[in-house]
């Protein structure tokens, strides 16, 4: 018992500060003696009361168990390796721990020309992912800092591959099991970050990560935000979601949403999913709007009763009414993966499926039963130059809401 | 919730802190700690900022003096860089430019009474046109709310107490008791400017509010040992009780050299020459 102690003593040395003179044991109990004193100095006495705690109850981890407060490290500490990938945000680095020696993702966040300090949206990103840690949601490890103010990079789990690219290389498209394990697995990601007050507002493909065993993470939180009940608190922008996995509300123009426009991005990933290909490659948001028309039907005052309140309703004119589209362009899937698909990709957002409604579909427990992630192919890795990474081309994320203002047309902005 | 657990300070950084490292006594630590808060405050309302982003800056500025020395950074500084971050996390952002004016005015309503006009009544002068105020504070926060990120690890994630606190009181049945619900809400309020939400975890603060309401309205409530009313919330009694301590040391009468020695050391300038001149004290003395 005392080699045991001794070890977490020496751990609790080197994070506190190695020059202690006492060994922590000691200073434990000097910690208690004066604590000890004050309650048997004043009422109501407490006989014995150190010994005799009752546990703890699950909502209320020990003290302990909190992490401490800790600066960030320097960027030092890590080994670049190779260059992954540069987006607006920034540029993501693989990298080694010099420690630990394990491989890691380092995005480097643009600072330079902020005019309103640290910027809201990476600070949105950072909280996101410290708040989501999920299975199926990238891990953040810790964010680090290089010499100077504007550099901070984010440590993240290094993951071998995002499910777009993966989706353009692989020779033949992914097993009806494999699409339920993958789905399950984003289901659950997007009902924890739900289920934590973190919408994403914008999943797609090329967001989920995924490893060579089986496993699929939810990454890239650079447009997550908190909401609240009731939603919207504090306006809420319009820009969000790559253009092919908007949800019908933002497009029209609705002035909140909620959990709903993540569900819509999950239906068109599961479509994606079986398809192989994006379910709606629109230029722009009309021939989006009538893409998903020709799929669903026009909304009806039944189908969507929020319809004609919503802001841009009356710019658009309806097709004629026409049946939902799904059957003829699924042929291969099973009525209970056309249900699902349908209640993903549902009009009125108030009736779309929630993440945690969709986990119990009988989509999941009918065969062919969702296959173990164990029992996934591998793949080579472009992310970590194992071979040469194909050039796609999808619309990029929506920039950064402050730049919305600035728009007064309808269309996408190109950003460069 | 369990899954993201907000830091608390370690036991070596609550046994010396790095401004106690640096020659400042605990009890002057204390009283900045505490008029920063207070700056933060009425910063807030004057500003007409939600509570939530108030009482986050306020916990963050505490913890942020477990990881630095306030010779390295001022008081003024750090809270309007907390009341700004705080501001972006809780989804209400402020405007630097109004910020930067209220904080501005509180300190020279602040350090009006030590001037030389305090005699008259006290106006705000506003900042020239052409002066180089308005840059020197705006470098300032962008600085100090840079700072707190990066010595907080950017783990600025922060749990408040006043959800516990309904829950508490319904459990314990005096929701019906206006002055019991409203007491024990200022308390945790007043707490906000004691260190104490980077030292315990929020049942144990709760119920300490709720220790001291229910101690000064005399509410009975079960306090005998095998059935005290704050284990139920996982609270141990002496962290209850230091709680206790810490909020009722606010409210203890201050002398008048106390009270003008905060206002004057806001900045870190005032606190290094305070420091040096101490220093010297010392070595006449000897």
């Amino acid at each position: 018992m005392s080699d045991s102690s001794r070890k977490r003593s020496k751990w609790d040395e080197d994070e506190d500060e190695p020059p202690a003179a006492q060994p922590p044991p000691l200073k434990r109990r000097t910690k208690q003696k004066p604590a000890q004193d004050s309650p048997s100095a004043t009422p109501p006495p407490q006989p014995s009361s150190v010994s005799r705690h009752p546990p703890h109850s699950h909502y209320v981890p020990p003290r302990t168990h909190h992490p401490p407060i800790l600066p960030s490290r320097s960027v030092y500490c890590y080994e670049r390796l190779n260059q992954i990938e540069e987006g607006s945000y920034g540029v993501v680095f693989r990298a080694r721990d010099k420690q630990t020696g394990d491989i890691v993702a380092l995005k480097k966040l643009k600072l330079d020309e902020e005019k309103n300090g640290f910027p809201i949206t990476a600070l949105r990103e950072v909280n996101a992912l410290m708040t989501c840690r999920h299975e199926n949601v990238v891990g953040i490890r810790e964010v680090v800092v290089g010499d100077t103010l504007t550099q901070v990079f984010v440590v993240m789990d290094f993951i071998e591959h995002d499910l777009k690219s993966l989706l353009t290389l692989m020779p033949s498209p992914f097993l009806q099991s494999e699409i339920k394990t993958l789905m399950h697995q984003l289901l659950s990601a997007v009902g924890h970050c739900h289920s934590n007050w973190i919408l994403h507002r914008d999943l797609k493909t090329s967001n989920l990560l995924m490893n060579n065993r089986g496993t699929i993470k939810v990454a890239d939180f650079g447009l997550a935000r908190r909401y609240g009940d009731p939603v919207g608190v504090g306006g809420m922008t319009q820009l969000v979601v790559t253009l092919w996995y908007r949800a019908p509300e933002i497009l029209l123009g609705a002035a909140t949403y909620s959990t709903a426009v993540d569900m819509w991005s999950v239906g068109c990933i599961f479509a994606e999913l079986i398809l192989k290909e994006p379910l709606f490659q629109a230029k722009g948001e009309i021939e989006l709007l009538a893409m998903i028309f020709k799929l669903l039907g026009a909304p009806t005052s039944n189908s969507w009763p929020e319809y004609s309140k919503l802001p841009l309703a009356k710019t658009i004119s309806l097709p004629s009414p026409q049946p939902p589209q799904f059957r003829q362009k699924f042929q291969y899937l099973t009525a209970a993966g056309i249900d699902l698909l349908m209640s993903l990709l549902t009009y009125d957002p108030d009736r779309r499926i929630t993440a945690e409604e969709a986990l119990q579909h009988p989509y999941f427990t009918e065969s062919p039963l969702p296959k173990h992630p164990d029992l996934f192919g591998s793949f080579p890795s472009a992310a970590a130059g194992e071979k040469k990474r194909a050039l796609f081309s999808s619309p990029s994320a929506p920039a950064r809401a402050a730049d919305y203002k600035l728009l007064t047309d309808f269309d996408v902005p190109e950003f460069n | 919730m369990s899954t993201a657990l907000y830091p608390l300070a370690t036991f070596a950084q609550t046994q010396r802190t790095p401004s106690r490292e640096d020659g400042i006594p605990e009890d002057l630590e204390e009283d900045l700690r505490a008029y920063g808060c207070k700056l933060v405050h009425q910063a807030g309302i004057l500003l007409k900022q939600k509570q939530v982003a108030v009482a986050s800056a306020q916990i963050l500025f505490h913890r942020f003096w477990f990881v630095t020395s306030m010779k390295q950074f001022g008081i003024g500084d750090i809270g309007m860089g907390a009341l700004y971050l705080a501001s972006k996390l809780e989804e209400c952002p402020l405007r630097m430019r109004d910020l930067i004016n209220v904080y501005d005015l509180l300190l020279q309503r602040a350090a009006h009474p030590l001037g030389p006009k305090a005699h008259a009544a006290f106006a705000y002068a506003p900042m020239s046109y052409f002066g180089t105020t308005f840059y020197e504070l705006k470098d300032a926060l962008v600085v100090s709310e840079m700072q707190i990120l990066k010595r907080l690890g950017f783990n600025v994630h922060v749990v408040l107490p006043y959800g516990t606190l309904i829950n508490y009181l319904r459990v314990l049945g005096l929701t019906g008791e206006a002055a019991a619900c409203t007491r024990a809400w200022g308390y945790l309020n007043d707490a906000l400017q004691t260190p104490v939400y980077s030292l315990y975890p929020v049942p144990t603060i709760v119920s300490a509010a709720i220790l001291l309401t229910t101690r000064h309205l005399q509410i009975p409530l079960p306090s005998e040992p095998p059935n005290c009313w704050w284990e139920l919330f996982d609270a141990a009694w002496e962290d209850v009780w230091s709680v206790c301590g810490h909020i009722m040391r606010l409210y203890r009468a201050r002398s008048a050299e106390e009270t003008t020695r905060v206002v004057r050391l806001v900045n870190k300038k005032e606190v290094r020459r305070w420091l040096e001149e101490r220093a010297e004290d010392g070595m006449n003395q000897n």
